[in-house]
């Protein structure tokens, strides 16, 4: 927490507690929840009241607190790799913990589980939840993203049939009804389309809102709130997508930087140098994004998250359930498939006006080095940095403060 | 530099979702390239796949190395990650003319059902586009019949020598080099290799082989001088490939349709197929195989194996067949991997005595 802090954030986060008990009530008190991948068509389950938990918030909160190694150690037990894509197996790890190794008192068992077939590995770790006592599977396609037309920011709100090609969006729409319909056999409950019609609306809203606030963040000068501080307070938003609230958070948010504009708010006093953060958030040392403001002038002025919730989300179109297909067929092909990554960070690098960017590169994403080329095209330097975002072992050993502090002396010149 | 002449009579394939009948009816030859068990991979294969399975930074390099540039053109599968990354990139490399093959995905995802079967088949109508554009050949109804004969000759070929491999007159190094020919030569010519393919077989365990697939029949050499025989596999490169003909239908659609019902009921991958599926999968050609132990070889960040480990082990329970596994086998530790995985089995087997 820092002096700074957004009052969106902070609020986000107090919701987020708030929710969580009350899902755990529920669920203790019959009512079937579902575990979902971040990448799955949550809009459905919304539509049909079924509370869910994103498996990849779930699995940073248990790694907050801590309870990472304990929860991989317990896959290994049964045999399972505890080294491989573990963010995703760590809730699965951690689901048998003792009460007291338990984050925030432990999920409850899940009804549902549904993830889509990205990978190799998604779909084993969410068939081993389907093994468990009472949970069941669903899995979904991922297909390739197989066309990729230029500018897809500019295609996806509504052209997104040329964006993605019809073929991808059949398969996964046609998929989407099927998880309707074996979602009605469960519970009982049918669909109700205007419902889905309504929340796909709130999606867009939402990401209208975040559209704005990107935008007005891209403008300012100096800028007027820390990256780490907007990545919970969009994050934590999305995971209720669909929703009045999270309407109005974004609203909040927007209306909360507007104002730090206005008051002439500039969380680097003297803001020399801008730079954009490309990669995931380094959880395992927030703070580090503010260590560069009082020695070289620099701050971190974009991180992915506001962005994608700006650009990823917005699907306009009559057919909700084509739209929602629309929403998640390619969704992490706009962040991490080139050459679609490499041309959206330009166009933001340069909406920004960064002097330089810090590049986290992901090992788990292909063509990273497009990127890096494409920004540096546009005469914008970049620092590459090979580590892990959330292994505080893996990040102090690439020395990313002490190598962006060179960086910045000898490749990102002061502004005047 | 000397430019490279293109020759329309082959295509390149990276992974095993191709259907041959396809690239054949085009006149074309498809040629699929394997990779290694061993051998470095360059900086720039590592930095532009990212970190996946070894064998496909070795198919990377070999690319960029311009040894394939003669072929008319690549189809790459979406059948597991690293394939599916090798796509991304050499598309956009392609792009820039930095490699001069046409490059084409075919994503063809496994499992039944109406809808899964449309988007296979638009698959195979773009990939029927791509063969005609890359080799100017027409391709019709006709010729995707007599494509689907000369397949089907193949896929006869290779069950006389499945028939040989379970009656104990192939070893499993020459069955696998009897696929990759197969995989990567002319029919008629693979047909010949195919049916040579006759050796006699040790005393030792009949193994059977899952986990990763196999680039080469160095591990399998391996294994069989530890004196086991490979008598069967779930893997690409072997059993697990894909050779069938479609020859019946009315129109190029109908072959095309054929084709997808015959993908769908393919066994399931360790990539992409359920773990439940593949142990009973594993279970049932065990027993039909007469296999005595089964060994699991999974490359580093080739993890889809690794989380299959528990139900085979309960799979090969029940029927009391001895089970060892090694993960993560590093870029160059693949046979010393397969010799204690080998030791392994025999002191159970000795255990057991």
């Amino acid at each position: 927490m820092t002096e700074d802090r957004l009052a969106a954030a902070a609020a986000a986060t107090r919701h987020q507690k708030a929710w969580f008990a009350d899902t755990v009530r529920r669920a203790q008190e019959g009512e079937p929840i579902a575990l979902v991948n971040a990448d799955a068509p949550h809009e459905v389950l919304r539509a049909m009241g079924i509370p869910y938990v994103v498996n990849q918030w779930w699995a940073s909160i248990i790694s907050a607190k801590r309870l990472g190694p304990t929860s991989l150690e317990h896959l290994a037990e049964r045999g399972l790799p505890d080294f491989s894509q573990q963010y995703d197996a760590i809730p699965l790890g951690a689901q048998d913990l003792p009460a007291h190794q338990r984050a925030w008192g432990g999920l409850p068992d899940p009804a549902f589980a549904i993830a889509e077939r990205s990978g190799d590995v998604t779909q084993k770790i969410f068939e081993l939840w389907g093994e468990r006592e009472g949970t069941e599977t669903f899995l979904l396609s991922r297909t390739g993203a197989d066309p990729v037309p230029s500018s897809w920011w500019e295609k996806v709100p509504r052209d997104w049939e040329d964006a993605f090609g019809a073929d991808r969006l059949d398969l996964l729409q046609a998929e989407i009804e099927e998880l309707i319909a074996w979602l009605s056999e469960r519970t009982g409950r049918s669909l109700d389309r205007d419902r889905l019609a309504r929340i796909m609306d709130l999606g867009n809203e939402q990401a209208e809102w975040n559209r704005r606030t990107r935008d007005l963040i891209a403008a300012a000068r100096p800028t007027p709130v820390l990256v780490n501080d907007t990545m919970p307070a969009v994050m934590v938003p999305q995971w209720h997508r669909g929703t009045q609230w999270a309407v109005d958070t974004a609203r909040a948010l927007h209306d909360e930087v507007a104002r730090r504009i206005d008051d002439g708010v500039a969380v680097c006093a003297d803001e020399k140098r801008r730079l954009m953060w490309v990669g995931r958030g380094l959880w395992s040392d927030l703070d580090m994004y503010r260590r560069f403001h009082e020695e070289f002038g620099a701050v971190f002025v974009w991180s992915m998250y506001l962005a994608i919730a700006a650009d990823g989300y917005p699907r306009y179109g009559e057919d909700a359930v084509r739209a929602l297909a629309a929403r998640f067929v390619g969704f992490t092909d706009q962040l991490y498939v080139p050459p679609w990554s490499a041309e959206w960070y330009v166009k933001e690098a340069l909406a920004h006006g960064v002097d330089g960017v810090v590049h986290l590169v992901a090992d788990d994403t292909p063509g990273a080095g497009f990127i890096s080329e494409a920004l540096e095209a546009e005469g914008i330097p970049v620092l590459e940095i090979r580590a892990n975002n959330a292994d505080s072992r893996s990040s102090g050993s690439a020395r990313i403060p002490e190598r962006i502090e060179e960086f910045l002396r000898e490749r990102v010149p002061a502004r005047d | 530099m000397t430019e490279v002449v293109r020759d329309r009579r082959r295509i390149g394939v990276v992974g095993a979702d191709l259907p041959r009948q396809i690239v054949l009816a085009a006149g074309a030859s498809p040629e699929r390239l394997f990779g290694a068990w061993s051998g470095a991979v360059s900086p720039r294969a590592s930095e532009l796949l990212g970190a996946v399975d070894a064998v496909a930074g070795r198919i990377l390099d070999s690319i960029l190395a311009g040894e394939h540039d003669d072929l008319a053109g690549l189809v790459i599968c979406n059948d597991s990650q690293a394939n599916l990354r090798m796509f991304y990139v050499l598309r956009v490399l392609a792009a820039r003319g930095e490699v001069p093959i046409p490059v084409q995905l075919l994503d063809a995802p496994r499992g039944q059902g109406a809808a899964k079967q449309a988007f296979v088949v638009a698959q195979y109508t773009r990939l029927v586009d791509f063969c005609r554009r890359v080799t100017d050949a027409d391709i019709g109804v006709d010729e995707l019949r007599r494509a689907g004969d000369v397949e089907q000759s193949v896929s006869d070929a290779l069950e006389r020598m499945r028939e040989r491999r379970a009656q104990g007159r192939c070893a499993g190094t020459s069955a696998l080099n009897a696929y990759r020919a197969a995989a990567s030569v002319a029919p008629e010519a693979a047909v010949e290799v195919i049916d040579a393919a006759s050796t006699p077989v040790g005393q030792g365990d009949r193994l059977f082989v899952t986990g990763s697939g196999h680039p080469d029949s160095s591990v399998y050499q391996e294994l069989e001088r530890a004196g086991a025989t490979v008598v069967a596999e779930d893997h690409d490169a072997g059993d697990g490939g894909w050779f069938a003909g479609c020859s019946t239908g009315e129109s190029e659609a109908d072959v095309l349709v054929g084709l997808a019902s015959l993908h769908a009921s393919r066994p399931p991958s360790a990539a992409r197929g359920s773990t439940a599926e593949r142990a009973g999968t594993l279970r049932r050609r065990v027993a039909d195989t007469g296999s005595t132990a089964v060994i699991t070889l999974a490359r580093d960040l080739d993890d889809a194996p690794a989380w299959e480990l528990p139900a085979m082990r309960n799979a090969l329970a029940e029927l009391r067949v001895p089970f060892a596994a090694r993960v993560q086998i590093s870029a160059d530790g693949a046979l010393s991997a397969s010799r204690d995985a080998v030791t392994a089995l025999q002191e159970k087997d000795g255990s057991r005595r």
